[in-house]
C-alpha cells in the first residue's frame, strides 16, 4: 500500500499557496476569477483527505505519522513539525474540506461583485489551510499555532465588511472573548510541559496516569480553550454578533468547522479527561447547560442568522455534554463498561458535530439564499411565505430543519440520539456523578423539544402564511443562481442520509472506524446499555422532535396569533429570552465598565503625573538656557569675534602653561 | 648658513598677513571684502607652511599649499556665487542684513550710527566712438 503519511502536509499547504496565490495576485490580475485557486486547492485536500481515509482503513499499526523538521529545539523543550492523521483527525479533515470547497463554490455566487472578492478567497483559503493544521498536528504547540490561525481568520472574516462599525465591533469582540478562553489553553500547555512532556507530542502526553488536582486543573483549563473557541457559556457572547461576516462564513466558520475546534480538542485529549470525574461532569454540565440556554434564547429571536447562531451554540453544548460523559473513575469492578462509555461518548460527541456540520451549513447557506434574495433583509418579521419565491431554497432549509430538529431517520436524530444515549448510559450505577448525569439526560431531552420548536418556527415564519417581501428586495426576489443552490441540493442530500455512516442500531461504520483508528478508544466494546433503555433516548427524542415541530406548526402557522399572546401573558420570561438574558449588559457592567473607568484613571495618572514629572525634568535645561540665549544673535561676525577670542583665551593658556612647566 | 633670521622674516610677514585677514573679517560688513580678509588670512597660514617646509628641507608644506591654494580657488567660486545670490536678495552687500539664524526671543541688532550713503560720483565723460569723423566746424585759425 501507497504511503500517504510524507504527503500529510499537502493538505494544509495547498491552501496555504492558494491564499498566497489570490493573496498577491488576486486584486490586480485575477479579480473575477480569484475563486479559482482556493476551489481548487480545496477540492484537492479534500480529494487527498477521502484518500487519507481510504489508507488509514487499509493501515494496520496505528496514525499515519510524519515528522518534517525539529521546530523548537530548546534546552529541554523540543518541539517537531510533526503531522498525523488517526481516525478523528480522518473524519474531521472530510468534514472540513468538503464542506469547505462546497461552500467556496456557494460564495462565487454570493460573493459576486463584492469589491474585496479576491480578499475573501484568500481568507477562506487561509482559514482551510488553519483549520487542516489544526486537526493535523501532532503535539499541542503546534496545534496552539493553529488554533490561533484559525482565529485570526475567524476575525479578518467578521470584520470582512470593515467600513460597518458594527462588523468590526464584531470581530473585535470575537478575537478578544476568544483570547480569554485561548489564555486558559496556553497555561494548560505549558503545565503539560512542565508536568508531563517536553516533546508536548500526543502520543508521550496521553500515556501520562494521574488523579490528582494536577489532572483536574490541566483538564478545566484546557477546556476553558475549548468554551471560548466552542462558544460555550460564559463565553458564548461572541458567536451570535460574527454573524456581522458574510453568510458563507457563517455557515463556514461560525457553524460547520471552526467552532468545532474545542470539541475537537476535548475529544483528542479524552484520555486526560477521562482521568478526571470532576473535569467531565464540569464539561458535560457546561454542555448541557449551554445547551438549553442557548435554546431558550433561539425561541424569540427575531433575526434569521441570530436564531441559527444560537442554534450552532446549543448543538455544540450537546457535543459537549457527549464529550463529558465518558469517564473511566466509574469503578474498578467494569472497567469494560467505563471504555465502552468512553468511547461511546468521544463516537456520540464527533458524529454529531460531523452530522452538524453538513445540516448547519445548510442551513446558513440556505440563509444566505433568502438574505440574497430579500436584498439582504433578514429579520423574519419583515418577510413571510417564501415558498413559491424560492422553491429550491424552500425544499434544501425543510431538509435542514428536519435534521437540526432530530426528525426521524434523518442526520439529526441518529446524532442526537446516540449523545442521549450517552448521556443516560453515564448516569447509570457506578458513576460517581450519576444523579447529575440523569439532570443532564433530561435537560438533553427539553432542549431536544426546544430546538425542534425554534427551527421549525424559523422555518414557517419564513416560508409558510401569506407572501410579504420586504422592498429592498426590489421587483427581483428571485431564486438564486445555479452556483448557489447546487451546493444547497448537495448539503441537503447530506444532511438527509449522512446519519447513515452510523445510525445505531442499522449500521455503525463511523463508531467502528473511529474505534479502530484512534488510539485510546481502540478495543472498546459495546456491553453498556441494556437493551431495556436502548430505545429510551430514542423514543423520547423522536417525541420531543414531533412535540416540537407539531407545536410550531400550531403557533405559526395553526393559530397565527397565538404566539403574541403567548409572549403578552409572560412578558417578563419572553423579555428576558428576546435580550438573551441580558448577558451583553451583565459582562458590560461587571467587567467591561470597570475596565474602562480602570483605563481612565491610568489616562489621568499618565497625563497629569507621569507626563508632569518629564515636563519638570524637561524644564530645567530650559531655565539654565535663558542665561546663553542672548548670545545667540544671528550676527556673523559676532560668531566670528567669539570663535576668535576663544582661540586668543586657549593660546594664552597654553603659552602660560608652557611658561609655568619646569 | 644660519637660516633661523630667514624663516623669522617670513613668520612675521605670515602674521601680519593672519592678523590683517582677522581683523579685516570683524571689522568689514562688506561681504566681498570679509571674504577677501579670509583669503588674506589663509595666505598668512600658507606662507607659514612654506617657510617651514624650506627651513626644515622637505617639500610636504609646500605640496600643502599648492592644494590649499586650489581649494581656495574653488571656494572663491563658490562664495562669489552665494554673495552674488545674496546680494540679488537685498540688493546690498551688507552682512548685517542677515540676521535670521538668531534665537527667536533676541530681538534684531541694528546700527545706531549707520554710515553716510555713498557720495553718488560723477558720471564719466562720454567719449565718442571709435571710427567716426567728427564733425567739422569752422575752423578757428588759419595759421
Amino acid at each position: 500500500m501507497f504511503d500517504m503519511s510524507p504527503y500529510l502536509v499537502l493538505i494544509p499547504l495547498l491552501p496555504l499557496l492558494a491564499s498566497a496565490l489570490i493573496a498577491f495576485l488576486g486584486p490586480r490580475f485575477l479579480r473575477q476569477h480569484s475563486h479559482w485557486p482556493c476551489i481548487l486547492a480545496v477540492l484537492t485536500s479534500c480529494v487527498l483527505s477521502i484518500l487519507v481515509l481510504f489508507s488509514l482503513g487499509q493501515h494496520e499499526e496505528g496514525p499515519l505519522k510524519h515528522s518534517y523538521y525539529t521546530w523548537i529545539p530548546a534546552d529541554n523543550l523540543s518541539i517537531a513539525f510533526a503531522l498525523q492523521a488517526d481516525g478523528l483527525t480522518a473524519i474531521m479533515l472530510t468534514a472540513i474540506t468538503f464542506i469547505g470547497s462546497l461552500i467556496a463554490i456557494y460564495s462565487v455566487g454570493y460573493m459576486h461583485g463584492d469589491p474585496g472578492y479576491a480578499r475573501f478567497f484568500a481568507e477562506i483559503s487561509l482559514f482551510i489551510f488553519s483549520m487542516t493544521g489544526l486537526v493535523l498536528a501532532d503535539n499541542f504547540l503546534l496545534l496552539y499555532a493553529f488554533w490561533e490561525g484559525v482565529g485570526l481568520c475567524s476575525y479578518l472574516l467578521i470584520g470582512f465588511w470593515f467600513t460597518r462599525p458594527s462588523a468590526a465591533a464584531a470581530a473585535k469582540k470575537a478575537f478578544l472573548v476568544t483570547r480569554l478562553g485561548d489564555l486558559g489553553f496556553f497555561i494548560a500547555i505549558l503545565m503539560i510541559w512542565t508536568g508531563i512532556s517536553d516533546t508536548l507530542s500526543y502520543d508521550s502526553v496521553f500515556q501520562f496516569k494521574d488523579n490528582s488536582g494536577f489532572m483536574t486543573a490541566v483538564c478545566l483549563l484546557l477546556f476553558c480553550g475549548a468554551v471560548g473557541k466552542s462558544a460555550q457559556f460564559p463565553l458564548h457572547v461572541w458567536l451570535p454578533d460574527a454573524m456581522e461576516g458574510p453568510t458563507p462564513v457563517s455557515a463556514l466558520i461560525h457553524a460547520a468547522t471552526m467552532v468545532t475546534a474545542g470539541v475537537y480538542l476535548v475529544a483528542r485529549c479524552t484520555p486526560l479527561f477521562v482521568q478526571s470525574a470532576t473535569a467531565q461532569v464540569i464539561v458535560a454540565s457546561i454542555g448541557a447547560f449551554t445547551a438549553l440556554l442557548a435554546a431558550l434564547i433561539a425561541v424569540t429571536q427575531n433575526d434569521l442568522k441570530r436564531v441559527l447562531a444560537y442554534s450552532t451554540i446549543s448543538q455544540l453544548g450537546y457535543m459537549f455534554l457527549a464529550l463529558g460523559c465518558g469517564t473511566l473513575a466509574i469503578g474498578a469492578a467494569t472497567p469494560g463498561a467505563a471504555m465502552a462509555l468512553m468511547s461511546m461518548a468521544v463516537v456520540a460527541a464527533i458524529f454529531h458535530l460531523y452530522t452538524h456540520a453538513f445540516f448547519k451549513a445548510l442551513l446558513f447557506l440556505s440563509a444566505g439564499s433568502v438574505m440574497h434574495a430579500m436584498g439582504n433583509v433578514i429579520d423574519m418579521r419583515r418577510f413571510s411565505g417564501l415558498r413559491k419565491v424560492l422553491p429550491r431554497t424552500h425544499w434544501t432549509f425543510l431538509c435542514g430543519a428536519l435534521a437540526l430538529a432530530g426528525f426521524p431517520l434523518l442526520a439529526g436524530f441518529w446524532s442526537k440520539d446516540e449523545i442521549l444515549a450517552a448521556a443516560l448510559g453515564a448516569s447509570l450505577e457506578g458513576h460517581p456523578y450519576r444523579g447529575v448525569y440523569l439532570v443532564l439526560f433530561v435537560t438533553g431531552v427539553a432542549t431536544a423539544g426546544l430546538t425542534a420548536f425554534y427551527t421549525f418556527r424559523a422555518y414557517f415564519m419564513t416560508f409558510w402564511g401569506e407572501e410579504r417581501i420586504p422592498p429592498e428586495a426590489g421587483h427581483h426576489a428571485h431564486e438564486s443562481p445555479p452556483v448557489m443552490t447546487v451546493p444547497l441540493m448537495i448539503l441537503a442530500a447530506g444532511a438527509v442520509f449522512i446519519g447513515y455512516v452510523h445510525a445505531e442500531p442499522l449500521t455503525d461504520w463511523l463508531g467502528h472506524f473511529l474505534e479502530e483508528h484512534t488510539t485510546p478508544l481502540r478495543g472498546a466494546g459495546h456491553e453498556l446499555i441494556p437493551a431495556a433503555l436502548k430505545y429510551v433516548p430514542l423514543a423520547s427524542g423522536t417525541l420531543m422532535a414531533l412535540g416540537g415541530i407539531f407545536l410550531a406548526w400550531w403557533m405559526y402557522v395553526r393559530q397565527a396569533g397565538l404566539s403574541a399572546r403567548l409572549a403578552e401573558s409572560v412578558p417578563r420570561l419572553y423579555q428576558m429570552s428576546l435580550n438573551k438574558f441580558y448577558f451583553d449588559e451583565l459582562y458590560s457592567f461587571f467587567i467591561i465598565q470597570p475596565i474602562i473607568g480602570l483605563a481612565e484613571f491610568c489616562r489621568v495618572i499618565d497625563l497629569y503625573v507621569v507626563d508632569g514629572l518629564v515636563d519638570i525634568v524637561a524644564e530645567i535645561p530650559r531655565l539654565f538656557g535663558v542665561l546663553f540665549r542672548p548670545i545667540q544673535n544671528g550676527l556673523t561676525q559676532f560668531y566670528a569675534l567669539a570663535m576668535a577670542l576663544g582661540v586668543a583665551v586657549f593660546l594664552v593658556a597654553m603659552v602660560w602653561r608652557m611658561a609655568l612647566a619646569p | 648658513m644660519n637660516e633661523l633670521p630667514m624663516l623669522h622674516n617670513y613668520l612675521v610677514v605670515g602674521a601680519i598677513l593672519f592678523a590683517l585677514g582677522t581683523v579685516g573679517f570683524l571689522a568689514r560688513r562688506n561681504l566681498i571684502v570679509m571674504f577677501l580678509s579670509a583669503e588674506m588670512m589663509l595666505q598668512g597660514v600658507s606662507l607659514n607652511l612654506v617657510a617651514f617646509a624650506r627651513y626644515r628641507s622637505n617639500l610636504q608644506g609646500q605640496a600643502f599649499t599648492l592644494f590649499i591654494i586650489t581649494v581656495a580657488a574653488c571656494e572663491a567660486g563658490i562664495a562669489l556665487a552665494l554673495i552674488l545670490m545674496l546680494y540679488r536678495r537685498r540688493r546690498s552687500l551688507d552682512v548685517t542684513l542677515w540676521q535670521e539664524l538668531r534665537e527667536p526671543t533676541v530681538e534684531p541688532t541694528f546700527d545706531e550710527e549707520p554710515l553716510p550713503p555713498p557720495p553718488v560720483e560723477e558720471p564719466l565723460p562720454r567719449l565718442t566712438p571709435a571710427g567716426l569723423e567728427p564733425v567739422h566746424g569752422q575752423e578757428t585759425s588759419h595759421v
